[in-house]
């Protein structure tokens, strides 16, 4: 006979070899190596104080004849603590689901029974593939005042335990963040970028049900964060970037009138605009270039007097644009 | 002519929809505020349980989804009907428990019966825009609370208020669905559909 026996951590096992009686001489095994005599009383196994570690297959096998008379396999692990059980409507109107986890681990097989009752009503929670330990729920009514009571109930061989979440509808309302998070410079303005999101896939009516934005952007060089709340449109022009500076950008979404921000979106990096140094060339050549030139104004070459490093806040464009405008009026006063 | 008519019309109704739409989101806004006065001043915890009340319209819908525009318009005429009565019952209350003890309770409870009555005449506009027109007002109106308990008609109110939050919230979103192109503007996606 094969067995399974559940015991718990730290308790005293004491395991029979099948039919056979107390005085019988038997030899015990445990993964298939021998345990030693001082463990038995008479044919009786006996383990103290079990461990995880004891985990495993052990078998009994007549004295003499090495008959294998009994086999039981031991889990040992824990009754279940009380779980954490959550609930949340990613897909409004549509539905909930509620996933849950066990604080610590059992090492036990566990089975989870869900219940959910609004009002009178007893609903049907569907579990999902995967994850495993999440179900669906599909709304049966909308607007509804009356609240829903979720009851989580985890079962192995060792024990049983519960948890129980009230909610009302709107409040489990949670997007999944704005998805393809785009973010580019615009030419020719050194001061902004332009960010552009899509509403989440999982949000099944934006029309009907519309979402709402928050956008948050920094230099990567400081911590501090910029915010704008947008309440349409999935798209933003950020106009006081500092120029030069590689940006990090999130975007967070909420239904318009229910529920809670969802996490922030994956971040998306992007440099404003800059303009592209010109480098210096020889007086000579300077000054055969704009000898040939027409009357129309045409800055001649400068060196590379602006290093982009160097570079911090708005104010120092102009100065990199002052100083190739006075080698410009050199240039032509050699026509 | 009669295309031109019809545009105008249709202009009309998107117009009276999105400011609707905004009059419900203050309106929610507003609701939402005084109940939190509401539950200080009569001593009551915000997440005490109220049983559902007679004469309450119930913002819950099943197959919300599927219900055409002038469904829509006419149960949300119906409800804020009630609930002008009901908001109009609950100031008069308040008077004679209070007085002039809690002018600021009675102040939120007159803007926000202001703000029901000015929705539901939104709404039978939008109704003159369909072809039946608003029905008539009927006669008895919402029962009296008065013969509950003083504690039973302070839980009463809070029923009241929490079901306003409710149907401003629903507004909105039946006002959306009548803006959307479909005829019936029920075109929401059906919950059997799966994400």
């Amino acid at each position: 006979d094969s067995h399974i026996q559940y015991e718990r951590v730290g308790a005293d096992v004491t395991m029979k070899c099948g039919s056979m009686d107390w005085d019988a001489a038997v030899t015990w095994t445990a993964n298939g190596t021998d345990i030693d005599e001082s463990h038995l009383n008479g044919s009786y196994l006996i383990l103290k104080n079990v461990d995880l570690t004891q985990s495993g297959q052990y078998s009994c096998y007549e004295g003499s004849s090495w008959h294998l008379k009994y086999q039981t396999y031991l889990r040992v692990g824990t009754p279940p603590k009380e779980p954490v059980l959550m609930c949340r409507s990613n897909n409004y109107p549509k539905g909930f689901y509620c996933s849950w986890h066990l604080p610590t681990p059992t090492y036990i097989p566990n089975s989870f029974n869900i219940s959910v009752i609004h009002g009178t009503r007893e609903m049907v929670c569907e579990k999902d593939v995967f994850p495993k330990n999440r179900c669906h729920i599909r709304y049966l009514q909308l607007f509804s005042t009356v609240k829903y009571k979720v009851t989580l109930t985890v079962t192995n061989a060792l024990g049983k335990n519960s948890t129980t979440v009230t909610f009302d509808e709107f409040a489990i309302v949670k997007p999944d963040p704005p998805e393809s998070v785009v973010a580019k410079p615009v030419p020719n303005n050194p001061r902004r970028l332009e960010v552009s999101w899509q509403n989440p896939s999982s949000w099944p009516d934006p029309e009907s049900f519309p979402l709402k934005f928050f956008l948050r952007y920094r230099p990567l060089i400081l911590d501090q964060w910029q915010h704008v709340e947008l309440s349409d449109g999935t798209s933003h022009t950020i106009t006081d970037a500092y120029a030069g500076k590689e940006y990090i950008i999130q975007v967070a979404a909420k239904d318009n009138d229910i529920g809670t921000w969802s996490d922030w979106s994956v971040a998306v990096h992007a440099t404003p605009w800059t303009e592209e140094p010109k480098h210096l060339t020889t007086e000579a050549q300077v000054t055969e270039t704009t000898s040939a030139s027409t009357s129309s104004f045409m800055p001649p070459p400068t060196t590379k007097i602006c290093d982009k490093g160097a570079v911090v806040g708005s104010g120092a464009v102009a100065v990199c644009w002052t100083a190739g405008l006075v080698l410009a009026a050199y240039g032509v006063l050699f026509i | 002519m009669a295309a031109a008519d019809s545009s105008s019309a249709a202009l009309r109704r998107r117009d009276l929809c999105s400011r609707g739409i905004r009059l419900a989101g203050k309106m929610r806004s507003d609701v939402v505020h005084l109940l939190d006065t509401y539950v200080e001043r009569q001593g009551l915890d915000a997440s005490a349980s109220v049983a559902v009340v007679e004469g309450v319209p119930a913002a819950a819908a099943e197959h919300w989804d599927e219900q055409t525009g002038t469904q829509r318009l006419l149960e949300n005429l119906a409800a804020y009907r009630a609930f002008r009565a009901l908001l109009a019952q609950m100031l008069e209350e308040q008077r004679e428990q209070l007085g002039e003890a809690d002018a600021a309770l009675g102040r939120a409870l007159a803007a926000v019966l202001l703000q029901v009555s000015a929705f539901a005449y939104h709404l039978e506009e939008l109704l003159r825009l369909e072809s039946r027109g608003p029905p008539s007002e009927e006669g008895a109106g919402p029962p009296s609370p008065s013969h509950l308990g003083l504690f039973e008609r302070k839980l009463w109110g809070l029923g009241v208020l929490r079901e306003l939050a409710q149907w401003a919230v629903r507004s909105a979103r039946d006002l959306r669905q009548l803006t959307k192109p479909s005829p019936g503007g029920s075109s929401a996606p059906s919950p059997a559909e799966s994400p």
